[in-house]
């Protein structure tokens, strides 16, 4: 392969074969001494030395402003073109650089209006889901309503079970198409937070009650632990929404006579609420997974086959969005472990147990936020009047 | 029997009306149905029931414009009107919010019963 000669090198030759001819010429036709001549040169070398240096000062400087250019581009930078002058290689350079800035904007355009189209899709999506899944469902609901009830005259105690079991199922549905609208308002941003007073308190054991028959039901041991709190800026529904996702979950993967227990203390910034339970806990290799959509840990999986895996990703984006945090801890033994107990006192098969979730909110409240639609879950807009 | 209470209900969507028509009838109301929004305007304004029941989407005049007709007649000015819908968008609630209806309910999360109980607590009938 024939490498061709570099520009800079070019220079150098062209400066070298010129010298040595000028040299040539004062030796014998302008018939200069010897002595003369070394002076002569010297001068002469040093002349041109002094003028490619700065030729090539100026080549260097369009390379680095070339080079600039493409670090901007790798940046994201498209928009301003570089300025040609001349014909040389350089100038061809940056015309190619030109050429495939104005290829990458047209890319991009066409990229973010295919983009923009997907998202109309996934909304109309959304708005057909809604309406679409939502009246079957609640038309079903009430003809189970209208039997229950007894309107349709009496239901033995077989039909009475059967028809209880239609209608659990339908409600998970109901729930899962609920949590679907939901990720897709949230992966779309068009969910709105909307704080006002509420009593953060009295939202917890509002959550609690709606879960108390459960909570008999599997004989757990249900702890509070509150601090005294003001009132706060908050949105109720989301609110409403973090409370039942965390304490279900809680309460669902713990075994018969665990123990689950709410904290909520103020901080100096923050108002944390921490949820321990004495459960299953979460396999380590798994923890990394957990907030991600439709993700279901294998343990619980195997123990409890209802859930949709969607509602620690809808808390949270509503925690974050709202301007807290959430993490957790598992194994968490504190509420296995009784006063002056070790770890090690803890039987090996129960080591891996329990899971702790910790929720922070600003002390001033949720942050605001615009959007079109409100997470449906818990989708009672009636208490508006309240 | 005159103390009768009286329910417009516009729902497009049959099995949904039969059903809510049954259940208020049950329930001791005099129910007028209608199949679309125009149905629904000529009914309200001819029957002039107590209470409106509205969907939202439906055939030939919507459920947000229904409720701006009956609100520019003298009789619909303060008549109470309940959404009964499956969309629920902020600015649907807002435009209802405009003209004094609060109650907008998404069908999935509400029984027969508690949709009667509150339609009766708004007429103070209980």
């Amino acid at each position: 392969m024939i490498t061709k000669i570099k520009l800079s090198d070019k220079i150098l030759l062209f400066t070298f074969f010129f010298s040595s001819l000028f040299i040539v010429f004062a030796k014998f036709v302008g018939g200069i001494s010897s002595g003369r001549l070394l002076i002569f040169t010297c001068l002469a070398y040093n002349l041109i030395f002094i003028v490619s240096f700065f030729v090539n000062k100026n080549f260097i400087k369009r390379l680095e402003a070339i080079t600039y250019k493409l670090e901007e581009m790798a940046a994201g930078g498209l928009s301003k073109k570089l300025k040609i002058k001349g014909k040389d290689e350089i100038a061809q350079l940056a015309t190619a650089m030109n050429e495939l800035m104005s290829r990458l904007q047209m890319g991009i355009a066409q990229d973010v209006s295919k983009s923009h189209e997907l998202s109309q899709a996934k909304t109309d999506f959304v708005t057909i889901a809604s309406h679409q899944l939502r009246t079957p469902l609640s038309i079903i609901k009430w003809y189970i309503d209208f039997l229950l009830n007894g309107d349709a005259g009496n239901v033995n105690s077989e039909q009475k079970k059967y028809l209880e079991e239609v209608y659990l199922s339908n409600e998970r549905l109901i729930e899962l198409v609920n949590a679907l609208l939901d990720v897709s308002r949230i992966d779309l941003g068009t969910f709105s937070i909307e704080p006002e007073p509420c009593d953060l308190v009295l939202m917890a054991d509002q959550a609690i009650q709606k879960h108390s028959a459960e909570i008999s039901r599997k004989k757990i041991k249900f702890k509070r632990k509150y601090d005294r709190l003001p009132i706060m800026n908050l949105d109720p529904r989301l609110t409403r929404i973090v409370f039942e996702n965390i304490l279900s979950n809680a309460i669902k993967y713990t075994p018969e006579s665990g123990m689950v227990e709410l904290v909520i203390k103020k901080t100096d910034k923050n108002i944390l609420i921490k949820i321990s339970d004495s459960g299953y806990g979460i396999p380590k290799e798994q923890q990394p997974k957990i907030f991600t959509k439709l993700f279901r840990a294998d343990n619980v999986r195997k123990i409890e086959s209802v859930g949709t895996g969607l509602g620690l990703y809808i808390v949270k984006a509503v925690v974050e969005k709202s301007g807290g945090k959430i993490w957790f801890q598992s194994p968490s033994l504190e509420l296995l472990l009784s006063d002056g107990q070790k770890e090690s006192d803890i039987p090996i098969d129960k080591r891996n147990a329990g899971t702790t979730f910790f929720i922070t909110i600003p002390l001033e409240g949720m942050k605001k936020k615009t959007g079109t639609k409100k997470l449906t879950s818990a989708d009672y807009i009636t208490d508006q009047r309240k | 029997m005159s103390d009768f209470k009286t329910i417009l209900i516009a729902e497009d969507e049959g099995p949904m009306l039969r059903a809510l028509v049954d259940k208020f009838e049950k329930s001791g109301f005099k129910v007028f149905p209608a199949q679309d929004g125009e149905e629904g305007l000529s009914k309200a304004l001819k029957e002039k029931p107590d209470i409106l029941m509205l969907d939202i989407i439906m055939p030939k005049i919507n459920g947000l414009e229904l409720i701006k007709k009956i609100r520019d007649d003298k009789w619909g000015e303060q008549v109470p009107i309940i959404l009964l819908t499956n969309l629920s968008d902020n600015d649907s609630v807002a435009e209802a919010a405009k003209y004094g209806v609060y109650d907008f309910l998404v069908k999935t999360d509400w029984h027969l019963d508690d949709i009667v109980k509150l339609v009766k607590e708004r007429l103070e009938i209980i």
